[in-house]
């Protein structure tokens, strides 16, 4: 044993080992590309299966048929007159929306289900939206009003189509339900103008966390929501599959169990297909499932919500949106019976939503890999990071008094000169073969300048989300270059900067980098992920007056969030040839910051890359402290 | 305040931007300390500012403090909080002598620094104090510490006992023993852990005394002093709120009996709460009085062993008090950390700086993150926290050991002075 210590103790002091650990890095980033691309391989993704046995998900026969259709004809009429008389805008004040709200609000009395509005408004960006939200609550025969689930309708879905047959059909269902006697749980049904700011003003004000100024209190409340199902169906003919979104605010997903539960019904039950991330012609071919794959890791990244559904992730209520698709046979009642069967496993809960998984990637509707399978390509990529600050910090403690290379070798009298007390201590001598000499860390100076770094951050990060609109586009592209050329101006105050200072400042901001990359990657994987693989050019960047030195530097310029940002910008402006686009990105990026609280870019941005970009691009312009140069 | 201590204007100018800055938070942020008040790094069932509150509330009207269960902390806080005008939870004044307390804290610091018994002792001279920190860096240190910052916005009550700790210290190594057993008394009072470094601080009392003194100094009779003080102290504080608690000894019970018998197992950085809850019922006794007594036995270890270095005893049990305590928080390792850098001068003797940061890093992104995860997105468990507490630890016991490897080898060094420089091979 002593002999494994001590030789190993040799060992980590040969020179040549500390050649190594930039490869590693290099290593861990392309293993963990490597590894996302094994997932879909069938050997590393699993079936999904039900985990809660209360679910029983199709097991029950469904009613829904018949001259149910006839009524939801009679709904869907009425609604369009209604639409057609008013113009057909969701966003509308209350006095313009009264006859939509009373049409709607009369038929839900109608069916004896005590009713009730919400007013709210958002704003952002300078905006103002605002709308009106009618729901209902079906107050449950068998139970105690504690439990709730939820079967809401956007009168606009994600893609801004109307969705008048899914409100239709809401109603219909609403009706239909209330004559059943056999639920357990309250059931609320909700019908938002949009598939944002209506259902997150409802959901802040059900858990009395809105702001009452902008959003009103509701009058009629229920008990904690178990599940929310949003309901879509977008146009008048036939559709032939059930498209299941499932993304959260922030990349929360729901649990499994309830995605399992749609496409059990769905597929098992009443024969439809069912699809997810909008991949309607999934062969189940390796191709297929990663672009499914790589689709959700995007939606999660981004973490602004893909439908109705979305808002109500992180207030821990597992929802899904149900979108029929394509051109079919399956009418309007299969989607119904679908809900039907949905609510009724829905309603046999008897403890929140717990036994599945809540970290997954979907790669098609059945076929899922779990959290301890995939989280290993972004903690891989993160600990690139660690390891090269690693690296760094043990450079930054010896100065090479050896000098091979004319060109590369690191003055020890200029630095021995920087630190006259140095090596007070014994221990630290090195061995006579090491040809390295001690010296201690002046350690105040990089951390101030990363400490600064990561304040600055916030000047962007507020500048972006509180920018009013028509000033957003010029705003951006200003701030953006301003930023782009930050690093060579700062650099300009002191061109020369010792080689400990440059290692450790690089070692401290990369070691930050893995840390915030790491935590960040449980909480979003896919954020993390693709943060960690835009920060590549950050950890092999250098200063070397060589090709492979300035080609880096050109890659650190390019890949950063001002440069990607302007090329971005560039591109819509002259190939696309639509400039608004820009301003649409970014008012959309502000509205999901101050009202949905979707906070995952913002931050990875402006708190995670940016700092690290700012610290390592700065470092990259200045120049090693030669002989006879003093910095 | 005056910060007795000679400095350079550069230096005075940062302290004061660490004390503009925090009132600045206070004035202009206050969701932020509003924040921290409900982390559970930041605050324990013992030291929440929030429970304080709670009892406060209780207290100005003429019901017990103790009575609802959530007010856990000692009872001479209560009229000092009740005569702080603007009650309100985010209240500048409260903010305000959260900061000047930590001010205090830091001149005290300087003065243990300035007084350089870290680097030379009555009995020990290190070879290597020559790079020691003065007091003005070690000020710094602790004022731009990112846990002392958050544990004064999350305004912990466990800031009253890290300013009495730290104010005991910095008397006994200006050599008044007295005032240092009134400040341990006060420490003692409010957090009851403190009485166990009762042993260092005489001793070092003792050797300043030694020090001082020509002539010969009694140890036995200084100690019987020096105890008597410290119990005659404790014995008036717990009259005084014998008397504010309108004559009822109810609050013992729900104080020092609520830290020994550990009811309230609200997560926190500590080892004991999960532990407490898995463990059977049947075993909790035995349990409980295993964990006391494995906080208690180092006190006896170290005093024996480092022995020459009183004040590194100190500095050890406090770093120990803030991984074993049952309710420890990220104050408690601001306290460690303000002492750590009075010992810069065996930093090379350490092997594990880089490690035990980063890993006290990791955690300290990562507990807030799983914590988040388990009790607001539901999709973690209690495992998640635990285990990133768990790394905390770790982190910390590193530190605590290394250091303790670092000193000792120090001093073999002076013993033995043919191995300075050598590496240690295991035979």
């Amino acid at each position: 044993m002593s002999l494994l210590v001590n030789s190993l103790r040799r060992l980590r002091s040969h020179p040549q080992l500390h050649k190594i650990p930039p490869y590693i890095s290099l290593l861990c980033i392309v293993g963990g590309i490597i590894w996302l691309l094994l997932l879909p391989l069938n050997q590393y993704s699993r079936q999904t299966y039900i985990s809660e046995n209360a679910l029983l998900p199709g097991q029950v026969h469904t009613y829904f048929a018949g001259s149910e259709q006839n009524i939801f004809r009679g709904y869907r009429e009425e609604l369009r007159s209604v639409v057609k008389e008013s113009g057909g805008e969701a966003h509308s004040s209350r006095e313009n929306n009264v006859l939509w709200i009373d049409t709607i609000s009369a038929i839900f009395k109608t069916a004896g289900l005590p009713t009730a509005t919400q007013y709210f408004e958002d704003h952002a960006a300078g905006n103002l939206t605002s709308g009106t939200n009618i729901y209902s609550v079906l107050h449950a025969p068998r139970g105690d009003g504690t439990e709730a689930i939820m079967l809401l309708a956007p009168q606009q879905n994600a893609r801004g189509e109307h969705n008048i047959n899914g409100i239709a059909l809401l109603l219909t269902l609403a009706r239909y339900f209330k004559r059943w006697s056999l639920w357990s749980k309250d059931i609320i049904f909700l019908i938002t103008p949009d598939t944002d700011g209506g259902p997150q003003a409802w959901i802040s004000a059900y858990h009395s966390t809105h702001d009452p100024q902008t959003v009103e209190s509701l009058p009629l409340k229920s008990g904690a929501l178990q599940g929310a199902i949003c309901v879509d169906l977008p146009f008048d003919h036939r559709f032939e599959k059930i498209s299941i979104s499932y993304d959260g605010i922030n990349g929360q997903l729901p649990n499994l169990d309830l995605v399992n539960t749609a496409v059990s019904v769905a597929s098992g039950q009443m024969g439809i297909g069912t699809t997810i991330q909008g991949m309607h012609h999934h062969d189940d071919s390796y191709r297929a499932r990663l672009m499914t794959m790589l689709q959700g890791m995007i939606s999660q990244a981004v973490g602004h919500g893909t439908g109705a559904h979305s808002v109500f992730m992180p207030y821990h209520i597992d929802a899904i949106t149900l979108t029929a698709a394509g051109d079919g046979w399956q009418d309007e009642m299969a989607l119904g019976r679908t809900v039907e069967s949905i609510f009724r496993s829905l309603n046999n809960l008897l403890e929140h939503f717990h036994q599945s998984f809540f970290f997954y990637l979907l790669m098609q509707a059945n076929r899922f890999v779990s959290i301890g399978t995939y989280l290993p390509s972004a903690m891989a990529v993160a600990a690139g990071f660690t390891i090269m600050a690693i690296h760094l910090w043990i450079r930054s403690g010896h100065v090479e008094l050896r000098s091979e290379l004319p060109g590369q070798c690191i003055n020890a009298e200029a630095a021995l000169a920087e630190k006259p007390s140095l090596d007070a201590h014994g221990l630290a001598h090195p061995p006579p073969n090491r040809q390295t000499q001690h010296i201690d860390r002046q350690l105040l100076k990089p951390i101030l300048l990363i400490l600064l770094a990561h304040l600055s951050g916030l000047i962007p990060l507020y500048l972006s989300h509180h920018t009013t609109y028509s000033h957003l586009p010029q705003t951006s592209l200003f701030t953006s270059f301003i930023l782009l050329i930050l690093p060579t101006l700062v650099s300009a105050l002191s061109t020369l900067l010792p080689a400990q200072q440059y290692n450790l400042t690089k070692s401290l901001s990369l070691l930050l980098l893995g840390l915030s990359l790491s935590a960040l990657a449980t909480l979003n994987f896919s954020l993390s992920l693709a943060l960690g693989l835009l920060c590549t050019p950050i950890l092999f960047a250098t200063r070397d007056r060589s090709i492979p030195g300035y080609l880096s530097r050109v890659a650190l310029m390019v890949i950063s969030p001002m440069g990607l940002w302007l090329l971005a910008s560039t591109y819509f402006a002259f190939w696309v040839g639509n400039p608004g686009r820009v301003g649409d990105v970014l008012a959309r990026m502000a509205f999901g910051w101050n009202v949905l609280g979707a906070w995952g870019v913002g931050v990875g941005i402006w708190g995670v890359w940016w700092p690290a970009w700012v610290v390592v691009a700065t470092l990259a312009m200045t120049r090693e402290v030669r002989e006879g140069e003093r910095g | 305040m005056t910060v007795n201590m000679p400095i350079d204007r550069r230096k005075a100018l940062v302290i004061a931007a660490a004390i503009v800055g925090r009132i600045l938070v206070f004035a202009f942020f206050p969701q932020l300390p509003e924040l921290l008040t409900g982390q559970v790094e930041v605050s324990t069932p013992v030291t929440s500012y929030k429970r304080l509150q709670e009892g406060l509330f209780l207290y100005i009207r003429d019901v017990s403090p103790y009575e609802g269960g959530i007010f856990h902390q000692a009872p001479l806080l209560l009229p000092l909080f009740s005569l702080l005008p603007g009650r309100s939870s985010i209240s500048l004044t409260t903010g305000l002598l959260y900061t000047l307390m930590d001010l205090a804290n830091a001149n005290a610091l300087a003065k243990i620094a300035d007084s350089g018994e870290a680097v030379s002792s009555r009995l020990f001279t290190s070879p290597r104090k020559g790079t020691r920190l003065d007091g003005a860096a070690l000020s710094i240190a602790y004022l731009f510490n990112p846990f002392t910052i958050a544990g004064c916005l999350g305004r912990s009550t466990s800031a009253f006992t890290n300013t009495a700790i730290v104010h005991a210290v910095s008397n006994a190594v200006t050599g008044s023993p007295f005032r240092a057993m009134f400040a341990l008394a006060l420490a003692s009072y409010l957090s009851m852990y403190p009485i166990l470094l009762f042993p260092p601080l005489a001793l070092l009392c003792w050797d300043q005394a030694v020090q001082k003194s020509n002539q010969k100094v009694g140890g036995l009779n200084m100690g019987m002093n020096l105890t008597a003080s410290l119990f005659a102290c404790i014995n008036g504080f717990l009259w005084l709120s014998f008397m504010v608690m309108g004559g009822s000894w109810e609050f013992l019970s729900a104080t020092y009996g609520f830290h020994l018998s550990v009811p309230d197992l609200t997560p926190n950085v500590g080892l004991w709460w999960y532990f407490f809850i898995e463990i059977f019922d049947s075993f909790r006794e035995f349990f409980l009085g295993t964990f006391w007594l494995q906080l208690v036995a180092y006190v006896g270890g170290l005093t024996l062993r480092v022995r020459r270095q009183p004040l590194f005893i100190i500095t050890t049990l406090l770093g120990l008090f803030a991984i074993f305590k049952p309710y420890p928080s990220i104050s408690d390792v601001s306290l460690y950390l303000a002492f750590v850098p009075l010992y810069k001068h065996i930093f090379p003797l350490m092997r594990y700086t880089f490690i035990a940061t980063s890993v006290m890093l990791y955690a300290s992104l990562l507990g807030p993150a799983f914590y988040h995860l388990w009790i607001y997105a539901g999709s973690g468990n209690a495992n998640f926290f635990y285990a990133i507490t768990l790394v905390w630890s770790l982190g910390l016991s590193m530190l605590v050991g290394d250091m303790l490897f670092a000193v000792l080898r120090d001093e073999w060094e002076v013993e033995r002075p043919e191995m300075k420089g050598k590496e240690i091979k295991r035979i």
